[in-house]
């Protein structure tokens, strides 16, 4: 009789037991998880720099015939723990279209890589190296279907004090059929 | 059947081994695993899993004195890696060892996977096994995936930032995700791109390795135990499986010797090429990263969609999930067959895919150039790392402030006009040349070419107003032109060819030594003579009318002579074309530069063009 009462009440116990050594252990694991998980998550926080207005060129240092030229951005470039001042952190293309210009970012809209141009005999074309893909000269995709899943990101332009060509330096969140600005 | 005792074997072992034995177990289980049977019998198909095992130690190994040199920051692991291939003794030799030891392991994993199924040693009860195995395969690409960033070299960046990249494709959550892998909000990799991948690579994809090959060793006994029941003739494992197992490591070795080895043991080409520095600069991308050999296949299939979502995160997905499912669809009526068929056409469709790309890139002439143009810069960061050290801010502020890097990138703001080519054509051409084409700018050929006149076509022609000085310019048939024309229509009618000729010579050493340019140096200095004689004959030849050249002649009407070419000349012309002491109001369509380019930047433009850089003694 009392064999079986203990064996009950031990049944209790060790169950009680058991559940307070997992729990124990599980919170014990979970506390550096938890905060390592937190410091991981940190790049989800920060956001990129805002777009800005940068003078690339003047009006007449552009080809008449429409070809494109390629400028780099120069800013401050902020890397990690680093901020350095007047580093190339990006490159635009810039054409001119009579009085007017056409402006692209370099970064193609697929995977990130650089885009190039290439002078042909019809005028040219974009052309990114990774994935060939292709684009006319008005930054539209030449292949169906082509690897990129937009048309080359066109940038906002102002023409200031006459022939001074400002471009408003962004970047686009890759890999998608719709043109966003990064966040 | 002799059944070896461990017992008889213990004692006769020395009281000292007895003494650990029965502390440890452990010699005790060293006799059992050496005497175990090796289920089905010995074979040299059984060798794959040791074989890796093997050349994960050889990572291991090399790896971690690697590590003992390596820093992984944007301003410090190219550095470190380059400490590592060209200060460190024998450092070449660890990285090279764990280069190629690192494709040997994925190809041996790939094989042994590929044996698995062809064999049907996937089946129950082995699934387990086989899943392991798979993920081995994949712990092994990921860590030549997250290796390669580490040297952060032009190709190791292009190729991460691409695959990287790609993430951005999967739904909802792709822009995290990127941030995730390179721990900021991009597009650029940094530092902390650097710090994650090292982290995984050596805390969590090594560490997951050794944890598979192990979980390998105890799932594929407990499923061979029933094999090894019902064998006929048992042979244990030593020493007859265990020497085939040390021939095949020994050959694998061997084999990534001869490749880390196949650029020789001495020079700086010795070992894994180490290519120029990271540049986030997406102006200064590397255009001919590919990527590893066993990703080839999905590289080019990838061709055929819009976006990676499909080829890059759907199709390799179902294909692992298929391969996972292999040993349950094995229990239907042909299904180990079909495992067989589809795995097989498979592997063909993935070597014709990778042949394409090989092929395609073999021809693309742009492709070839720029791997060529790599190689150019990562010869040339080199040769300035020897020459100047390199500074903390890393090796690439050698190549950022180097006239021989960024000429030809500056240039191409000037090559809408001007050409920079040889004779031949060498060199940037540009895209309508109309303005003085600038090879040799202020060189004696340069200037005196400016002042010839050539026979071509049984004409009498004058460079001047040709394309390579001013034919498309404004002053094609300007008072420059005419001045050429006459200098020579007057020596004709006097018969004074060879004294013009002579004098264009003197004067045009006069002229060139105002640039001082390197090339030059020496000869002017030993010329001293010939040079006095040009300046009187600038003067007697009626350059001094139109152009100021030091005290005769005045500013305003023509370009100044005066220090004409001079790092100084060039760099003010370029920064205001328009200036009094240039072309003034009459300047063509040249634009200040002064307003749209830095002037550190204009400086090496000037240097660029008047071949003034460093060049290490022959």
């Amino acid at each position: 009789m009392s064999t079986i009462d203990r064996t009950g009440n031990d049944d209790r116990r060790s169950f009680l037991e058991k559940l307070v050594a997992v729990v124990l252990y599980a919170l014990g694991l979970c506390v550096p998880a938890i905060g390592g998980l937190i410091a991981f998550l940190n790049p989800l926080r920060q956001r990129s720099a805002a777009g800005e207005f940068f003078k690339v060129t003047t009006l007449d240092a552009l080809p008449a015939d429409g070809s494109p030229m390629k400028f780099s951005i120069v800013a401050d470039r902020v890397d990690a723990w680093n901020r350095t001042p007047n580093q190339p952190i990006g490159a635009v293309f810039v054409r001119r279209v009579a009085d007017k210009v056409e402006a692209f970012q370099v970064i193609c809209p697929h995977a990130g890589c650089t885009i190039n141009f290439e002078k042909t005999q019809s005028g040219g074309r974009f052309f990114c190296p990774c994935h060939r893909a292709s684009f006319d000269l008005s930054g539209r995709r030449l292949e169906d279907p082509s690897q990129s899943p937009r048309d080359m990101d066109s940038l906002d332009w102002e023409i200031r004090n006459g022939t001074e060509v400002w471009v408003k330096y962004e970047t686009f969140i890759m890999g998608s059929s719709h043109k966003k600005a990064q966040a | 059947m002799t059944q070896p005792s461990s017992n008889t074997a213990l004692g006769a072992r020395s009281p000292l081994a007895r003494w650990l034995d029965q502390r440890t177990g452990l010699l005790t289980a060293l006799a059992d695993a050496a005497n175990r049977p090796v289920a089905g019998g010995v074979s040299w198909l059984k060798v794959w899993p040791a074989a890796i095992a093997f050349m994960f130690c050889v990572q291991a190994i090399t790896g971690f004195f690697l590590w003992v040199y390596y820093s992984p920051s944007a301003q410090t692991a190219w550095e470190s890696v380059y400490f590592i291939q060209h200060h460190v003794a024998g450092g070449w030799f660890i990285r090279a060892v764990h280069h190629y030891s690192a494709h040997c392991l994925v190809a041996l994993a790939l094989v042994y996977v590929l044996q698995t199924i062809l064999l049907g040693r996937y089946r129950q009860p082995r699934e387990l096994v086989f899943w392991v195995a798979i993920g081995i395969a994949l712990c092994a690409a990921a860590g030549m995936l997250t290796g390669d960033l580490l040297p952060w070299d032009a190709n190791g960046y292009s190729a991460t930032k691409t695959r990287t990249g790609f993430l951005t494709a999967v739904p909802l959550v792709g822009q995290h995700l990127l941030k995730l892998a390179i721990g900021g909000p991009g597009p650029a990799l940094g530092s902390h791109s650097l710090t994650r991948f090292f982290a995984l690579h050596v805390g969590v994809v090594a560490p997951a390795i050794l944890l598979l090959l192990l979980l390998h060793v105890v799932l594929s006994r407990r499923s061979e135990q029933a094999e090894i029941d019902t064998i006929w003739r048992p042979e244990p494992y030593w020493p007859k499986q265990a020497v085939r197992n040390a021939v095949v490591c020994a050959a694998a070795l061997v084999v990534v010797l001869m490749l880390a080895c196949s650029h020789g043991v001495s020079g700086p080409e010795r070992g894994v090429r180490l290519l120029s520095p990271a540049d986030a600069d997406p102006a200064s991308a590397y255009a001919a990263a590919r990527p590893e050999w066993f990703l080839l296949g999905v590289y080019e299939f990838s061709h055929w969609f819009s976006g990676a979502l499909i080829p890059i995160f759907i199709v390799p997905g179902l294909a692992v999930c298929y391969l996972l499912a292999m040993p349950w669809i094995a229990r239907l009526q042909f299904g180990h067959l079909f495992n067989v068929g589809l795995t097989g056409l498979s592997v063909l469709g993935v070597i014709v895919l990778s042949w394409i790309t090989l092929a395609k890139d073999a021809r693309d002439e742009q492709h070839q150039q720029a791997i060529a143009a790599e190689q150019q810069k990562a010869q040339r960061t080199r040769v300035l790392a020897e020459a100047l050290g390199i500074p903390t801010a890393g090796a690439l502020e050698l190549l950022r402030h180097d006239p021989k890097t960024q000429g030809p990138l500056l240039f191409a703001q000037c090559a809408s006009c001007h050409s920079h080519a040889t004779a031949e054509g060498a060199g940037i051409v540009a895209a309508q040349p109309t303005a003085p084409n600038l090879y040799g700018f202020a060189s004696r050929q340069w200037i005196r070419r400016l002042l010839d006149r050539e026979i071509a076509e049984g004409k009498k022609v004058f460079p001047v107003a040709g394309p390579d000085y001013f034919g498309g310019t404004a002053f094609a048939d300007g008072k420059m032109v005419q001045a050429v024309k006459d200098l020579w229509r007057e020596a004709e009618l006097d018969e004074e060819l060879d004294e013009l000729r002579a004098d264009l010579d003197r004067i045009a050493a006069a002229l060139s030594a105002e640039a001082d340019l390197p090339a030059q140096r020496k000869l002017d200095a030993q010329q001293s003579k010939l040079i006095a004689q040009g300046r009187t004959a600038i003067v007697d030849r009626g350059c001094t009318n139109c152009h100021k050249f030091h005290d005769r002649g005045a500013l305003g009407n023509a370009p100044d002579l005066t220090g004409y070419g001079s790092r100084r000349w060039t760099v003010e012309i370029i920064n205001n074309p328009a200036d009094g002491r240039f072309y003034g109001k009459r300047n063509d369509r040249m634009p200040a530069y002064a307003e749209t380019m830095r002037q550190n930047q204009v400086e090496m433009l000037a240097d660029w063009l008047r071949g003034d850089w460093y060049e290490p003694e022959q």
